[in-house]
């Protein structure tokens, strides 16, 4: 485990091909915001169609704070802090509503960001087109090894921090929700504050991997920053591997990673067939690769 | 002076209830499935957007009007919709709440890449002679394809309604939505009566997909705004009554038309999405629920 993670950290010194380099920082970009999304999902039973929203919020607080001549890793950690604090406002409206209504719910944030975004301009002058879209300033010192090395660490901690999340009491307090969260409220957990708690994390983390997207992209602007795509990453690399389990998100993550790159030459098709594999992993295998790889293992466990 | 600004505000209201109808017709589908089979087709706005693409394809290709290709359009719909429901939404209905979800978010982006593919990403329009024209009523000014759409949402409810009440097929459908069990327990088929439930959604879906089109110029990525009017409709209506949903449209369509009057057309949908998160917050049942 250590090995990989340091081979992975050393690959920019070692000459690994500058392609490969930004597969893998999308890759941990990607895995962050996977495992925020089953967090969620998975864990909490929150199906958040809104993280767009934290990763625009988190975007657009980066590039405008690199703006005003804050340096950048200051402006990463305020984006993500930024979103957690969003998270907490919508939390008001959306947290009245259960499951389904709650998706919907989050559904109509980005979207009305976008909108916002599309009329107000925070700082400078109007540019052509109307809308916020900038580019990032004054990052000429620093070259793809420290965007990669951020995306490392990001990717890495939220796994981890995902580990933690589940063996600490937040963590037993929510398996007991998705469970059964009447009995979890008759022993006296605060299902609320539970919920919110892992809404406010997802919030935040998702925001630094939003953050650290934007940081390597260097240019931001409404249309993408709030579009559909970055609730799909996250879904689909999750159903992929497998919801509700640590390993799954990974698994996924690197499955998309790489449909991402086969599927660069066919950008026309590419949401047509990410669309038909999440449809067809639904009905074929709703737990995910993960649990195909168990029942792999338990057909062949007449072997040992 | 003032009686002018009188009238505009005016013909700004009247031109927000006409447009509530189409809201309404939009949101008719998405209300029923979710009554029924307490699912959100998220792919709603999508297939509706289908209906308009279909339509335009009759226009452009065949010359056929966009009203007039409803009768092909309303049972390919009917089809669609029975299919999906039958061959994919069936087998995840049981399973867990997210799994309907995320094949209808699979359903949603595939249509819409096909559509972009089909009719290319550009802004299109069902441009028909009469649906630029407008008429006047007592000194305010309106368009006509907004009249149309009221009327052909009042036309849609009322056969709607009627078919839910008087039918067999209707009352089965009724009674799978009040009580799963029960209704099997009847000798009802819940799991046809699904499918047939879903295909009338999509049934609607065509009819405001073509007034849609007749009313606004649309793109692929459509699908998920007229998605958010529709469940904005079905948040400010409340659930499970078709007068609530038609009361929630009007409520969205006068917001927005308002919206526009007071702060310009850019950001006139700004106003009906702030209006939704207003009504989750403060009334979640909705203004007309129970």
């Amino acid at each position: 485990m250590i090995v990989i993670i340091v081979m992975l950290a050393a690959f920019p010194k070692l000459g690994v091909p500058d392609a490969w380099i930004l597969y893998i920082l999308l890759f941990f970009v990607y895995l962050a915001m996977a495992n925020m999304w089953n967090l969620l999902c998975g864990y909490s039973g929150l199906i958040s169609l809104c993280q767009p929203a934290f990763i625009g919020i988190a975007g657009y607080t980066l590039v405008l704070l690199v703006w005003v001549g804050v340096p950048f890793y200051v402006a990463i950690i305020a984006g993500g802090i930024v979103a957690g604090a969003f998270a907490v406002l919508i939390s008001i409206p959306v947290f009245r509503l259960r499951g389904i209504y709650f998706a919907i719910g989050t559904l109509v944030v980005p979207e009305a960001l976008r909108i916002l975004f599309l009329l107000w301009r925070p700082v400078g002058g109007k540019l052509h087109g109307g809308g916020a879209g900038y580019m990032l300033r004054g990052m000429s010192g620093v070259s793809v090894a420290h965007y990669y090395w951020m995306a490392c660490i990001v990717g890495i901690g939220s796994f981890f921090l995902m580990r933690l999340i589940l063996r600490s009491k937040l963590g037993l307090g929510l398996a007991a929700i998705r469970e059964n969260d009447r009995s979890a409220a008759s022993s006296g957990l605060n299902v609320f504050r539970l919920k919110l708690y892992s809404f406010v994390i997802s919030g935040f983390v998702t925001g630094i991997a939003g953050a650290v997207f934007y940081l390597y992209q260097g240019y931001i602007e409404p249309g993408a920053a709030f579009t559909i795509q970055w609730t799909m990453i996250p879904i689909l690399a999750t159903v992929i591997g497998g919801i509700s389990t640590e390993e799954g998100p990974i698994i996924g993550t690197v499955v998309v990673v790489f449909l991402d790159f086969l599927l660069a030459r066919y950008a026309g098709i590419s949401m047509f067939i990410q669309g038909a594999i999440l449809v067809g992993i639904m009905l074929l295998a709703p737990q995910g690769i993960m649990e195909i790889g168990k029942q792999i293992r338990t057909y062949f466990s007449w072997l040992r | 002076m003032a009686s002018e600004v009188l009238i505009d505000l005016l013909n700004t209201v009247v031109m927000g209830i006409l447009l509530g109808g189409l809201y309404a017709l939009i949101a008719l589908g998405l209300s029923l499935v979710f009554g029924v089979m307490k699912m959100i087709n998220v792919a709603h706005g999508d297939l509706i957007l289908l209906g308009t693409y279909f339509a335009y394809g009759m226009m452009t290709h065949l010359g056929v009007d966009p009203i007039l290709s409803l009768i092909a359009g309303i049972p390919l719909l009917f089809v669609i919709g029975f299919g999906i429901q039958k061959y994919l939404m069936s087998r995840a209905m049981g399973r867990s709440m997210e799994a309907p979800l995320l094949i209808a978010f699979g359903i949603s982006l595939m249509l819409q890449n096909l559509q972009q593919i089909l009719w290319t990403p550009m802004s299109k329009g069902l441009t028909t002679s009469y649906a630029l024209e407008s008429f006047g009523l007592g000194g305010i000014n309106l368009p006509l394809a907004y009249l149309f759409d009221f009327i052909a949402a009042v036309i849609v409810m009322f056969l709607l309604s009627q078919f839910l009440n008087r039918t067999y097929l209707g009352k089965a459908i009724t009674g799978a939505a009040q009580d799963r069990t029960a209704a099997q327990l009847m000798g009802i088929n819940t799991g046809r009566v699904y499918a047939f439930a879903f295909a009338i959604s999509m049934a609607t879906a065509a009819f405001a997909g073509v007034f849609l089109g007749l009313t606004f110029p649309f793109t692929p990525q459509s699908g998920t705004s007229f998605l958010i009017i529709a469940f904005g409709v079905v948040i400010v209506g409340g659930l499970g009554s078709m007068i609530g949903t038609f009361l929630g449209g009007i409520v969205l369509g006068v917001a927005q038309t308002l919206g526009g009057y007071f702060l310009g057309p850019t950001s006139q949908m700004l106003v009906v999405y702030c209006l939704v998160l207003l009504v989750l917050a403060l009334r979640p049942q909705g203004l007309f629920g129970r």
